[in-house]
């Protein structure tokens, strides 16, 4: 069966990073599918995949095909489109579309759009609803990651599932550790740490540095700085406060070491969608900062998300989760000077006993299936 | 070619060799790059209604109907009487073919609107975008609170709830959007 997965940039790694764990996934899943990558900005898929070649109109990945988005490769006339995952309503090229929609086919052929995620309780109408193209040869559906049942749920990779056994077993953590700061370069002795990951957008650390040192001096913190936006604000600030903590400006991670990053972390700052749902997965606490959208709708769907965690977190775990989120997400652009007035130390003071319910979460997350062979399924059921 | 974000209550256009009405606009999801339109749709070819979401980067051949000018005379339960304002003749559409139209006209009304025809039968109207109706409830109006920006519930005498700006009040005159019921200023 051959699948042609589209992709647009739009910015950072979040959409690329949501296919190619999403393409890894599916050849898990059944090794013998053929994968057609449609990437129109290859640098950035080179970032989370080392072999691509960004001057290669196409070339082979693994057992892949990676064409350029721009690039009328003959391989679309020869073996036209039948099962089409259109990622986040990314549009088609102009080439592509040529080859999918030539009324001489004899087929079917069927467009999925597989949907940004989203925790609003629309993605459960949307999930597998029937769409139109302007032709009845070309049948197109939406499908809809999501936090519940109704929906298609998260990406579960078979080697993230074995990361999450294994480091759910606490008695393995500190070997764990371990081997994971080694591999990270990272100073021997700091195993036993509060761990905290941030990984957000641009914005003044300045609190939350002042709120690690404060905690800090109750427990011993190792700050580990993900390799993007926020990397260097945060940095920065913890120079201004005169280094309070030990803290690592982490390079940038293939996707299988930042799991094992968020899996090991005691409390985790995230951004975006990619690792939104990575981090839900991980079972551990953390603070979400959404994509800045207009008229505020980030909080929209900040909202939504802690309505999805609020049912397993008690009371008091929740309301200093949502006060620090709110917090954290209230905002009108990202900007290394922009100082919002979220504290985290409550939060941090709190990891140990959100633990458990951060765990539920994810055990619930979990229930609901692996998003990739839903998805499988629901292509099956399609041809 | 009309894309999606073109599409509104009434619309009609092809989908391969079926052709579709419009008839609700059930909302618009999404996020970041992408959008999805929801909508309630006819199956005019058919008869068959479904709900289905359109990406807004979807293009679609456009219908070619024929359009008389109308002006809807009575309504009799659910059957809705128009007459061509050229030929007088009446024409019947259901209040289900109307869909969300229905909200925004009543017999009383002196605005002309379009008639589409597929097969000689008519299956859709387009209004004017911009419609005058009177709100018949509202909580009371806050006075000095003119900035528009803040909105309340109201009911129009045509019994649909739309929002209002806090400065409106029981009886104030409004023109509305017709393409999404929203208020666009005090009449």
């Amino acid at each position: 069966m051959t699948i042609d997965i589209l992709c647009r940039v739009v910015d950072n790694y979040g959409d690329i990073g949501v296919v190619y764990r999403l393409a890894k996934a599916l050849s898990d899943l059944d090794p013998a599918l053929n994968l057609r990558l449609v990437v129109d900005d290859l640098a950035a898929f080179r970032a989370l995949a080392p072999a691509v070649d960004p001057a290669r109109e196409v070339q082979d990945l693994g057992n892949w095909t990676v064409v350029r988005w721009d690039h009328p490769w003959e391989g679309f006339r020869s073996e036209p489109p039948r099962l089409v995952l259109e990622c986040f309503a990314c549009g088609r090229p102009d080439f592509f579309e040529a080859c999918l929609f030539d009324p001489e086919l004899p087929f079917t052929a069927h467009i999925v759009n597989v949907e940004h995620l989203s925790a609003e309780s629309w993605a459960d109408e949307l999930h597998r609803m029937p769409s139109l193209t302007r032709s009845a040869r070309v049948k197109k559906s939406i499908f809809m990651p999501g936090f519940t049942a109704a929906t298609g749920g998260l990406i579960i990779d078979r080697r993230f599932s074995r990361a999450m056994a294994a480091w759910d077993r606490e008695e393995d953590r500190p070997a764990l550790r371990r081997d994971l700061g080694a591999g990270l370069a990272l100073e021997p002795g700091l195993e036993d740490n509060f761990w905290v990951s941030v990984f957000s957008y641009e914005r003044d650390y300045a609190r939350i540095v002042a709120d690690l040192s404060a905690f800090h001096r109750e427990r011993p913190v190792l700050a580990l700085a993900a390799a993007g936006k926020s990397q260097p604000c945060f940095m920065r600030a913890w120079e201004a406060a005169g280094r309070p903590f030990p803290a690592v400006a982490l390079p940038f991670l293939p996707q299988e070491t930042w799991d094992e990053v968020l899996l090991a972390c005691d409390f985790s700052i995230v951004r975006g969608e990619e690792t939104l749902a990575r981090a839900s997965l991980a079972g551990r606490p953390f603070l979400w900062q959404a994509y800045l959208q207009a008229e505020a709708h980030h909080l929209v769907k900040l909202e939504a998300f802690l309505d999805r965690v609020r049912p397993f977190l008690g009371p008091d775990s929740f309301g200093r989760l949502a006060e620090a989120s709110l917090a954290f997400n209230r905002r009108d652009r990202d900007a290394a000077d922009w100082r919002g007035d979220e504290s985290i130390l409550p939060l941090l003071r709190d990891a140990e006993a959100a633990r458990a319910g951060f765990r539920a979460f994810s055990a619930a997350l979990s229930a609901y299936g692996d998003m990739a062979a839903h998805l499988l399924t629901f292509l099956r059921d399609l041809v | 070619m009309l894309m999606t974000s073109d599409i509104r209550c009434g619309t009609v256009f092809r989908s391969g060799n079926d052709v579709v009405v419009v008839q609700r606009l059930l909302g618009i999801k999404g996020g970041r790059n992408g959008q999805v339109k929801k909508m309630r749709v006819k199956n005019i070819v058919t008869g068959q209604t479904s709900e289905l979401g359109l990406d807004m980067g979807e293009k679609f051949e456009e219908e070619h109907l024929d359009y008389h000018k109308m002006k809807l005379s009575y309504v009799d339960g659910d059957t809705w009487v128009f007459m061509d304002q050229e030929s007088f003749e009446q024409y019947e559409l259901t209040k289900e073919d109307l869909g969300d139209n229905v909200g925004y006209m009543t017999p009383e009304d002196d605005f002309e609107l379009e008639v589409a025809f597929f097969n000689n039968k008519p299956v859709s109207v387009t209004l004017p975008t911009a419609i005058l109706r009177t709100i018949t409830y509202c909580e009371p109006g806050v006075k000095g609170d003119t900035s528009g920006k803040t909105f309340k519930p109201a009911t129009l005498d045509t019994g649909i709830e739309v929002s209002v700006p806090l400065f409106c009040e029981i009886g104030t005159k409004i023109k509305l959007d017709t393409r999404d019921g929203s208020f666009i200023e005090r009449a």
